[in-house]
């Protein structure tokens, strides 16, 4: 008899094989995008049109199409402006939404009920386009970096979230702090956010791709292109040389639009610009990630 | 004609905003949830002669260079060559000093701005003044378009597309509100003083009225055809066949051209022509004839249409369709061209060049050319419009000198080809943004693609006229050739110089009719259900823009 209960046997080769095979045609089904998008942003025009579009198999490396993006200055500026966003942007949502959310945390907060159906009404009611535009020009902030970050600092959905976290933080904990003298912000910055690292890190990374990936407001509210984040930046290269009688079969001709298309490895090196930052970040906040989601799971 | 993704993209912003939840909402969702759009109101028409009357008195311009194959009416004239001299044709700088800020559409890379772009400034050193052009992204244009509006925040001069206009609410109102009356300094000879912008032909002035005021400059349209039928010549010459000739002739090429065991079809989307084929009307693109007995009857309502939707749906029936048109609205359909998977499909003029070169370098023997037409028990006809391509407007309060200004700012944007104006506007300068082939065509250097853009180009469009470039060979004698023998063939506008505001319930109904119609085509309701469809247009709205449109007729004597 065997001394291994029958969920601990070692499963079958054919098992194994087919979960393995599984999983490589999973990672490959992520990968294989990837791959050809980096490919073709290294291929020379000669390549990609004996491909007839995206290349798979790299044939030379080619980095005019890099070397093409980052000489015209506009790509280097717009990345400079999305990290000044997203850094400073991530900086100000956290501190926002952390205040707010303690502060409606803790049970008997000045007209915190009140308050909290006004943060939770945003969920249900969005200010229109013209109002909010209004709103934004009317505080000064067209054509300013602020315009990017302001309208969008507090998330009603993050607050909730860490909210909630919040007030999972075991009572006795912060009365053994208060015994001990420390006041509201001591025990903000002392017990309750050494405790929420997991989710200031899920918070933080919500916000932070938020903000890199950001787009519309910057159509709104920024008029001078040395402005532009790099997502705005992005979309001109991907429609480039699409006029709208391509994008919408808006039967027009349009003079000059079509004449130079950027090549699709110029395309594609922007992909690539535009999407490496935020893999390079993620595994750093990933194991917060991870923990955030599983904090209290075994607890008992 | 409304894109047909922009209600899509509407309904997701909608479904953003109702979710409040996720990266998108979290920055873009409020802004995004207010973009669903409602035209406003029960319509207004400003008349016929209360336009003629503010109209600048047309000077038509001698070419500066003789083409090669003249359009016949509004198509533009064809050049074989670049023009060996050019002329110097504003010799007065046309600013006083000025500083403008400009907005205007743009779909592509940006280029530089103002301080970093050589283009840019050699054009305003050209042009005695600072013009700013912010060139915003055109796929989002109506949003914008819509706060500036809204916020009554417009800049100095700002360029609206045609299609745009009509996703704005109250747009008419907007104009009388936000931008300059133009009427004293355009009106009958007044326009001498700008004689590019007096070369313009009178339709694309009429369609520049809103309540009886000259309010904005246009930019004359460069091809009068809403659709063509593209086909691929290449492979048809290969297969041993001719373009058909008559309906059953078409019929039988589908079949012949269809091998659905290699991924190939006969056809894409081509029901807007076969409307033109069996003759349905059309009246440019509001689809609206006079009855015999008085009164006006809308396509859906004539056999013709109904003859027309039954051909297309046996195409669909007889799997003579792509499965991905038949499957999706949203299939690449010019991707499926390309790769010779459909022989044939309709699409505007616009995508003829830049496919035609671009696979060119991929496949030397690629050959697409519009399919000439042929209509049943008569003539085809042909849907079209010369409504410009964009207006440009002047914001409101600016002082008289400086309107004067930008007017001469705007002459000199129209200089036609042939001038060092249309070069340096087009091209930038010689050495810099391009260098000069054998034949003495520009052809523009790294620099010049990556710094011209929209800045001065869409401001106001010149005189079209189409030049040869050696990537293309041949595509001025093919589009010329096609235009002219099928401009004959273009349906007379029975609303041709009204400017009609469309009632709200009838100008939102077309696009869920025409879903219902596709369903009708891929047959997935029988041909019967065109009846019910039509009781609904009728009910939802049809019958109220028809009460609008048969009163706007009739007020103008029509």
């Amino acid at each position: 008899m065997s001394t291994h209960n029958a969920w601990e046997e070692r499963p079958t080769l054919v098992g194994r094989l087919g979960k393995g095979g599984t999983l490589v045609l999973l990672v490959l089904v992520v990968l294989f995008p990837m791959w050809s998008v980096v490919v073709t942003s290294l291929a020379s025009r000669k390549t990609i049109d004996a491909a007839g579009g995206m290349v798979v198999i790299p044939r030379e490396f080619d980095p005019s199409a890099y070397l093409s993006i980052f000489s015209g200055g506009t790509v280097t500026q717009a990345l400079w402006v999305s990290t000044v966003v997203t850094i400073g942007g991530t900086a100000v949502s956290l501190v926002l939404t952390t205040f707010a959310a303690y502060g409606l945390s803790r049970p008997g907060t000045l007209w915190h009920r009140p308050l909290l159906f006004v943060f939770l009404l945003t969920f249900l009611i969005a200010p229109g386009l013209v109002p909010t535009y209004l709103v934004v020009t009317g505080l000064g902030l067209k054509d300013s970096l602020w315009s990017l970050i302001l309208p969008s600092a507090v998330s009603a959905f993050n607050l909730v979230v860490m909210r909630a976290f919040f007030m999972g933080v075991p009572t006795e904990l912060v009365d053994a702090a208060r015994i001990d003298g420390a006041s509201e912000w001591g025990i903000l910055f002392r017990i309750v956010l050494p405790l929420s690292k997991a989710v200031v890190a899920v918070v933080g990374l919500f916000y932070a791709v938020g903000y890199w990936n950001a787009y519309f407001n910057s159509v709104l509210y920024l008029d001078s292109s040395d402005k532009w984040p790099i997502q705005r930046i992005l979309q001109g290269y991907i429609l480039g040389g699409q006029s709208p009688a391509v994008t919408g079969n808006v039967p027009i001709n349009l003079p000059g639009v079509t004449a130079y298309p950027p090549s699709l490895a110029v395309k594609m090196a922007v992909v690539v610009v535009t999407v490496v930052p935020a893999l390079v970040i993620y595994p750093f906040v990933q194991r917060h990630f991870t923990k955030g989601v599983m904090l209290g799971a075994v607890k008992g | 004609m409304e894109p047909p993704l922009a209600e899509a993209s509407a309904d997701r912003r909608r479904f953003l905003g109702m979710l409040g939840l996720g990266a998108a909402a979290v920055l873009g969702g409020p802004a995004l949830a207010a973009c669903s759009r409602r035209p406003g109101g029960t319509g207004s028409a400003t008349g016929a002669d209360a336009i003629k009357a503010v109209l600048p008195a047309q000077k038509p311009m001698n070419p500066l260079a003789k083409p090669d194959i003249d359009g016949v009416g509004i198509i533009p004239d064809g050049y074989l060559r670049y023009p060996s001299t050019l002329v110097d044709q504003i010799t007065e700088k046309p600013g006083r000093g000025g500083t403008y800020k400009a907005i205007a559409p743009w779909w592509g890379p940006t280029p530089p701005a103002l301080g970093d772009n050589e283009y840019v400034k050699a054009v305003n050193a050209d042009l005695g003044a600072t013009v700013d052009t912010s060139q915003q992204d055109g796929s989002t244009y109506s949003d914008k378009l819509s706060a500036l509006m809204g916020g009554r925040d417009v800049p100095d001069i700002l360029v609206a597309p045609n299609w745009e206009v009509g996703k704005i609410s109250r747009f008419a109102d907007g104009v009388k509100a936000l931008f300059e009356d133009l009427t004293d300094h355009l009106k009958g000879d007044a326009a001498a003083r700008y004689p590019n912008l007096a070369s313009f032909p009178t339709s694309a002035w009429e369609y520049s009225v809103w309540g009886g005021r000259l309010a904005a400059v246009p930019f004359p349209v460069d091809g009068p055809f809403a659709w063509l039928l593209y086909y691929r010549k290449d492979l048809v010459d290969a297969a041993g066949r001719k373009a058909p000739t008559n309906i059953d002739e078409f019929y039988r090429f589908g079949k012949e051209m269809t091998n659905a065991s290699a991924g190939v079809w006969a056809f894409g989307s081509v029901f807007s022509i076969v409307q033109s084929m069996y003759r349905c009307a059309g009246s440019s693109e509001s689809g609206w004839r006079k009855k015999s007995g008085g009164g006006l009857e809308f396509k859906y309502e004539t056999p013709e249409y109904r003859a027309a939707v039954e051909f297309t749906a046996k195409l669909f029936k007889d799997g003579l369709v792509h499965p991905d048109v038949v499957a999706s609205k949203g299939a690449d359909e010019k991707q499926l061209f390309k790769g010779g998977k459909i022989i044939v499909y309709q699409d505007g003029g616009g995508a003829w060049r830049g496919m035609q070169s671009e696979q060119l370098k991929v496949l030397p023997t690629f050959n697409m050319q519009p399919m000439p037409l042929f209509g049943v028990g008569g003539d085809p006809v042909l849907h079209g419009t010369e409504r410009p391509i964009f207006w440009t407007f002047i914001k409101k309060g600016t002082p008289k000198d400086k309107v004067e200004e930008i007017l001469r700012i705007l002459n000199w944007c129209a200089a036609p080809l042939g001038t060092k104006e249309w070069e340096l506007r087009e091209y930038g300068v010689e050495g810099k943004h391009f260098t000069r082939g054998p034949d003495g065509s520009p052809a523009p250097t790294e620099l010049g693609r990556k710094e011209i853009g929209s800045q001065f180009r869409f401001l106001t469009g010149p005189i079209p006229s189409v030049v040869q470039t050696a990537d293309v060979p041949n595509y001025v004698q093919d589009l010329l050739g096609y235009s002219n023998s099928h401009i004959k063939f273009l349906e007379k506008d029975i609303f041709a110089g009204l400017k009609l505001e469309l009632p709200a319930n009838y100008a939102k109904l077309n696009t869920p009719t025409e879903d219902k119609i596709l369903d009708i085509l891929r047959g997935r309701r029988p041909i019967s259900d065109l009846d019910v469809v039509v009781k609904e247009w009728r009910a939802g709205g049809g019958d109220e823009g028809r009460a609008f449109l048969e009163k706007a007729l009739s007020d103008n004597g029509r």
